[in-house]
């Protein structure tokens, strides 16, 4: 106990340097603006300073996305209350209640809710990553190739069911990303899969290229494509949170703290299905229903500390099992991939400091947060005021810098211009991006470990199944395919409720 | 149950014809994978044993795809993707409008890649880059001349300032190589 708290300190002490404080105020900065636009994302922020960072020492660099990380998916909130468009998918649900209240004059008491809901989210997210991680990363050290084989194939699955949109089209997109991270030379025979006599293409699509495009240029075009948006609000009324409106939704805080952490250390789903589903809860649980989507506190409260408590969550995964509980936590575990850190059970072994950092990082980061949430409301008025002509292609030089900037090959770029088409059109035709990118994530890790089970089992598929996490894990991922089909997950719930189904 | 404004524009389910033609295209694909993946060696004369080949995971993939892709055709067409197909019709003027917006700035980034960088120096490629950018989606028909001058030169002091941030931040700053 005492020796947690004496690393813990240690990793606050080391990060006090007037270097780090500096690189977190621009990064908190640059994650709130990138959230606040709308059209940029916190993957696509995180993924594109993931490239740009690679040259720092690990923890800086770590710190930076963090921040970045932290910082947009709060800053989405922004124009979720001031335009009635989510800066970040991940504030969707922000809009239902923080618009109505800025269309009532209380835009400043609704970012005031939104800087105190998401500070202390966050806050209930680090300290639930705090007590889960070394629990977690405890399990996961008795698991072999089975389980992890097990693991990926249930992330991927989850995504497809639960983040959002048409669960078939969920598990396409899964699989699709699984069959492109075959593409190049395999493990065992250095065979070159799908090269077509291509030396680049043998080398394998880059994560990060792959990422810049799926977000980033995607996002431009669907930016260009979108009509303009402008801010409706001019005057605030005061933005410091009243204690009163924390102290009355304590409740509400909690149960969306902990919904949003469970609902991040979920595969692949991310900050957005945490803010609906706390959304969701708070609603059900209200006693001013009526309130809700015309401007209740109590909604705005729920949505967004739900969403803030995700972050730390979805990094929960990250640390114990190298699984990405979202889009951004997947891009920061290929940054921490790329720093010669190796996120999953070992790393509590490897290097324990880095969890403890990890915690600082996101603690600090969350002051930051908090600190930038009283000081840069005007400031950010500016901003969203940028028209898109002129944001967009800005943005659009960015990705290609980030594109290139860690194997320096032009090869990348039109990776990300590939991607970035892929991104858009299967966008447009409702597929979800979030299991594409796990797969693409995943698909190594999957592939590694079914090929080192079978070895090791002589080819036998029985310990796949036979083990008793496997076999759990098995039977979660296959009732979560017949969840997705909408006839057995009816028969399923009427069972579950004990109401007699209707006749077929 | 939810009303479909409050979705995400990605739960808002597309028609079921389209649904069709997408099913059609991962069909292909899958089929596509598949092959090739079955075409691959074994390394059997290496003593290779069949899970280790190089076909078998991406085979796997594939087989999976197709399989998906005909639960999705059947789902379409259960649900009258070929049945009549007026309904889906969306009203032609905003839809050109945006749909030009996106050629536009797809074609202008297609020219930015292939066409400047690699040719020209970094901090040039993205100054020209942003300035035609801006220039062209803020040109707006029977503007007065002095107004679309000064957006011109607006659009070309941002392209400039871009370009000459981008490398000097990226260069000089985050060691990054720039293209």
């Amino acid at each position: 106990m005492f020796d947690s708290l004496g690393h813990l300190g240690g990793a606050f002490v080391g990060f006090l340097t007037p270097h780090t404080l500096f690189n977190v105020l621009w990064a908190t900065f640059l994650g709130i603006v990138i959230g606040a636009l709308p059209g940029l994302t916190a993957t696509m922020g995180v993924a594109l300073l993931t490239t740009l960072t690679f040259t720092m020492p690990h923890t800086e660099a770590i710190m930076v996305l963090i921040c970045i990380y932290v910082g947009a998916i709060y800053g989405g909130s922004r124009s979720a209350i001031l335009l009635n468009i989510p800066g970040t998918p991940a504030s969707a649900a922000s809009t239902l209640d923080g618009y109505p209240l800025a269309r009532q004059g209380l835009a400043g008491r609704a970012m005031g809710i939104s800087t105190s809901g998401s500070w202390l989210g966050t806050l209930f997210g680090i300290l639930c990553l705090a007590l889960l991680t070394p629990v977690l990363s405890e399990l996961a050290l008795s698991f072999q190739s089975f389980e992890f084989f097990w693991v990926s194939v249930f992330g991927v699955v989850v995504a497809g069911t639960l983040a959002g949109g048409d669960p078939l089209k969920g598990y396409i997109a899964g699989f699709l990303g699984l069959w492109i991270a075959t593409i190049g030379q395999e493990p065992y025979y250095n065979f070159q899969r799908y090269a077509f006599g291509f030396t680049d293409l043998a080398g394998g699509i880059g994560l990060l290229p792959a990422l810049v495009g799926a977000y980033g240029v995607a996002e431009v075009l669907q930016a260009m494509r979108g009509p303009t948006v402008k801010a409706v609000v001019n005057q605030l009324d005061s933005i410091v949170p009243r204690i009163e409106d924390v102290l009355k939704h304590w409740r509400t805080i909690f149960r969306s703290g902990a919904i949003g952490v469970w609902i991040g250390i979920l595969p692949g789903l991310g900050e957005d299905a945490a803010a609906w589903s706390s959304y969701a809860a708070a609603r059900r649980a209200s006693k001013e229903k009526e309130l809700y989507g015309k401007g209740s506190i109590e909604g705005l409260m729920a949505a967004e500390t739900g969403e803030a408590s995700s972050v730390p969550g979805a990094i929960i995964p990250v640390l114990t099992l190298a699984l990405p509980g979202s889009a951004p936590a997947a891009v920061l575990m290929a940054a921490m991939m790329i720093h010669g850190l190796n996120p999953g059970p070992n790393l509590m072994v490897e290097s324990p400091q880095f969890f403890y950092e990890i915690i600082a990082m996101l603690v600090i980061a969350d002051m930051a947060k908090l600190i930038f949430g009283f000081v840069l409301v005007r400031p950010l008025i500016t901003i969203l005021l940028v028209p898109r002509e002129r944001l967009m292609p800005v943005v659009f030089v960015l990705c290609v810098v980030g594109a290139f900037a860690i194997t320096s090959r032009v090869f990348d770029i039109y990776v990300m211009l590939v991607f970035g088409l892929i991104g858009f059109v299967m966008r447009e035709l409702k597929f979800n991006m979030a299991p594409l990118i796990l797969g693409l994530v995943l698909g190594d890790l999957l592939e590694k470990n079914l090929t080192r089970g079978l070895v090791l089992s002589s080819g036998s598929p029985l310990p796949f199944f036979t083990r008793p996490v496997c076999a759990v894990l098995a039977a979660l991922t296959i009732i979560s395919i017949l969840w997705s089909i909408p006839a057995v997950s009816n028969r399923m719930r009427s069972l579950v409720r004990r109401t007699p189904s209707a006749p077929a | 149950m939810a009303d479909n404004s409050e979705l995400l524009p990605h739960e808002r389910p597309a028609p079921p014809r389209v649904d069709l033609w997408i099913a059609a295209v991962f069909f292909v694909f899958g089929c596509a994978a598949a092959g090739l993946a079955f075409r691959m060696p074994t390394y059997a004369d290496q003593k290779g044993e069949i899970y280790t080949a190089p076909g078998l995971v991406p085979g796997f993939y594939g087989i999976v795809i197709i399989l998906l892709s005909v639960w999705l055709a059947v789902r379409a067409v259960n649900q009258g993707a070929l049945r009549g197909r007026s309904e889906t019709a969306a009203p032609a003027g905003p839809k050109t409008a945006s749909d030009l917006r996106l050629v536009l700035a797809a074609g202008l980034g297609l020219f930015f890649v292939v066409g400047l960088i690699g040719r020209v120096p970094f901090w040039l490629a993205s100054a020209t880059f942003v300035a035609m950018f801006t220039m062209l989606f803020e040109w707006r028909r029977g503007q007065p001349w002095p107004v679309r001058a000064r957006r011109m030169a607006e659009a070309a002091l941002l392209g400039l300032a871009t370009g000459a941030a981008v490398t000097l931040v990226f260069e000089r700053v985050f060691y990054v190589r720039l293209p």
